[in-house]
């Protein structure tokens, strides 16, 4: 199904009425599971993740003791698609490939952002169940499991915060450029070629940001990633911000009920 | 479940001393890659096997096809496979069956820059529009393990997609007839483009500072256990980037992997003028052990292409 791009030539729109550097609404809320360490619940669009973390505790199961990595914590994360969640009902295995990249791609994430070194002998499972799938998926994961995990109270550096960005071809055309696009939705992602950014700052006058995770795997031209980069690396800024907003917001809660 | 040896604190620590100091235990630049040895099989009616071996790691990938049934949603296009064999042989932490980390990546990275960014025209591979096509199967082993098998196994699967060839079919009506190699001379597979996956591995310049970090190629086993972040990149020698994996690990900054790609770009370059250079050498060696008989059998003819009129 071609994407018709015809409108975002002529009025700078995109399919659903953004500018090429807009967010969709980015829904947060943190603590929705009472029985779980930490979670969260993020809509980033019509994508819909909610996250559990449990841990850091000891190694379940018999054979935990030789893979025990000793002096640090180790990060698992298990990846639940609901059948319902895309266009078409279809359960997707376990074993999937492509899930499967995501969860290592997840798990080793926070496996260097997190301080696994204060927790020895230990893992910390992050649980997402995807409910509804329209692009972003990866990105709205990393943002989803970096709420969790604060909810968790687990000591990391900073967030990490992912959006997705594309490269379209440009509204202008008179010139022989891409515009970069960010936050994709479901129809967006099947056309364009895309990347996933997802960065950790460094926190205040700690420099710039730094790339953590990068995922691509449509083909581009080289000369097209620069601005590609530069708008995703903008775009996880505004998405950390918004995570923070919702952090700061849910502590001023906890504090005031306290109070009362 | 066995696990990999580790290097010691004190081997960690030299090596890392080393690298700060542009030094490699092998001796090479940081941005160099081991001696690459790529070899056909010897047997003129084999095609698409390839043996690669990068310093000490060793892969070998063969390929495969046969005749079978496309896929009901896609009926112009053939069936191509890759499957990663990470066995004992290759790593004493690999158990057959197991599924480990390693081989997730590994699949998945072949599959984005090999099938993902249509490097192999599959619409080729289709005889009969939604009853006949070839099943192309490409089996990668993993021999020896001692770093960078990524970079290795891509390149020995683009050097076998190059060297095979199908066996040639005829379509009377409803009636297919696939030919041996020895009624019809095999037909070379239609690829678009040829990308390699490069790998730069990170290692922190200063001690518990990730600010500035020492970029290496090509890593060994040692090496790579020592390394704090890896980005893979595959492209082809025009520039074009098919994929793009940095799955966790130490941060680094929005520039560095910009020249991290120019970087890389050369290393494909390079691959790819090794790859049509034995290609070229392994056709001479085959066409000799044909002999006279070559010339006949082969279907090219030296005819100038005249320019169409008008």
């Amino acid at each position: 199904m071609p994407l018709d791009t015809s409108t975002y030539a002529l009025a700078h729109l995109r399919l659903d009425g953004r500018r090429w550097n807009e967010l969709r609404r980015l829904h947060a809320q943190i603590s929705t599971q009472a029985a779980a360490d930490g979670s969260s619940y993020l809509e980033q669009g019509n994508t819909k993740v909610l996250c559990t973390v449990s841990g850091p505790q000891e190694q379940k199961g018999g054979r935990g003791g030789a893979r025990d990595q000793g002096n640090e914590a180790k990060v698992d994360v298990e990846m639940n698609i609901a059948a319902f969640s895309g266009m078409d009902r279809k359960r997707r295995a376990r074993s999937d490939k492509r899930v499967q990249e995501m969860q290592v791609t997840i798990a080793s994430a926070f496996q260097s952002t997190l301080f696994t070194h204060l927790f020895p002998h230990s893992t910390i499972t992050v649980t997402l169940h995807i409910l509804s799938q329209d692009g972003s998926l990866l990105a709205a994961c990393l943002n989803a499991a970096t709420l969790a995990l604060i909810d968790a109270g687990i000591p990391m550096s900073d967030y990490i915060s992912s959006v997705t960005v594309a490269s379209a071809p440009s509204s202008d055309q008179s010139l022989d450029e891409m515009d970069p696009l960010l936050d994709l939705n479901g129809l967006e992602e099947q056309e364009l070629p895309f990347m996933t950014v997802g960065t950790c700052g460094r926190g205040p006058g700690g420099g710039e940001e730094k790339v953590m995770v990068l995922v691509m795997e449509t083909k581009v031209q080289m000369a097209r990633l620069e601005a590609m980069l530069s708008v995703g690396i903008d775009g996880c800024k505004q998405v950390r911000g918004i995570l923070d907003g919702v952090v700061r917001s849910h502590g001023k809660r906890v504090l005031e009920s306290k109070v009362s | 479940m066995p696990s990999e040896v580790t290097p010691s604190t004190n081997n960690h620590d030299f090596i890392l001393t080393a690298l700060r100091q542009n030094l490699r235990l092998d001796s090479r630049p940081l941005d160099t890659y081991r001696p690459i040895d790529l070899t056909f099989s010897s047997d003129p009616d084999t095609y698409g096997q390839t043996d690669v071996r990068i310093g000490k790691t060793r892969v070998l990938c063969n390929i495969s096809c046969e005749v079978g049934a496309p896929y009901p949603d896609r009926k112009f296009d053939g069936v191509f496979t890759i499957s990663c064999e990470l066995g004992p042989m290759g790593s004493p932490a690999w158990e057959v069956g197991r599924q480990d980390q390693t081989e997730i990546i590994l699949s998945r990275i072949l599959e984005k820059t090999v099938r993902r960014s249509g490097a192999l025209d599959t619409e080729s591979l289709c005889i009969v529009a939604g009853q006949k096509c070839f099943h192309l199967r490409a089996d990668i082993h993993i021999l020896d393990h001692d770093g960078n098998v990524l970079d290795a196994a891509c390149f020995a699967l683009m050097a076998a997609l190059l060297h095979f060839r199908r066996p040639d079919v005829s379509i009377e009506g409803e009636e297919v007839t696939v030919y041996s190699v020895r009624e019809r001379e095999p037909v070379k597979l239609t690829m678009t483009h040829h990308p390699f996956c490069i790998t730069t591995s990170f290692y922190p310049s200063r001690q518990g500072s990730d600010d500035d970090l020492i970029s290496v190629l090509d890593t060994t086993l040692q090496e790579e256990q020592c390394r704090t972040g890896s980005l893979t990149i595959s492209l082809n020698r025009h520039g074009e980037v098919c994929n793009i994996a940095k799955y966790g690990g130490v941060g680094i900054e929005g520039l560095s992997v910009l020249t991290c790609v120019n970087a890389s770009l050369e290393k494909a370059k390079m691959f790819d003028r090794l790859l049509k250079e034995r290609l070229a050498e392994d056709e001479k060696a085959r066409q000799a052990k044909i002999g006279a008989m070559g010339l006949e059998l082969s279907a090219e003819n030296e005819r100038v292409m005249e320019r169409p009129v008008g």
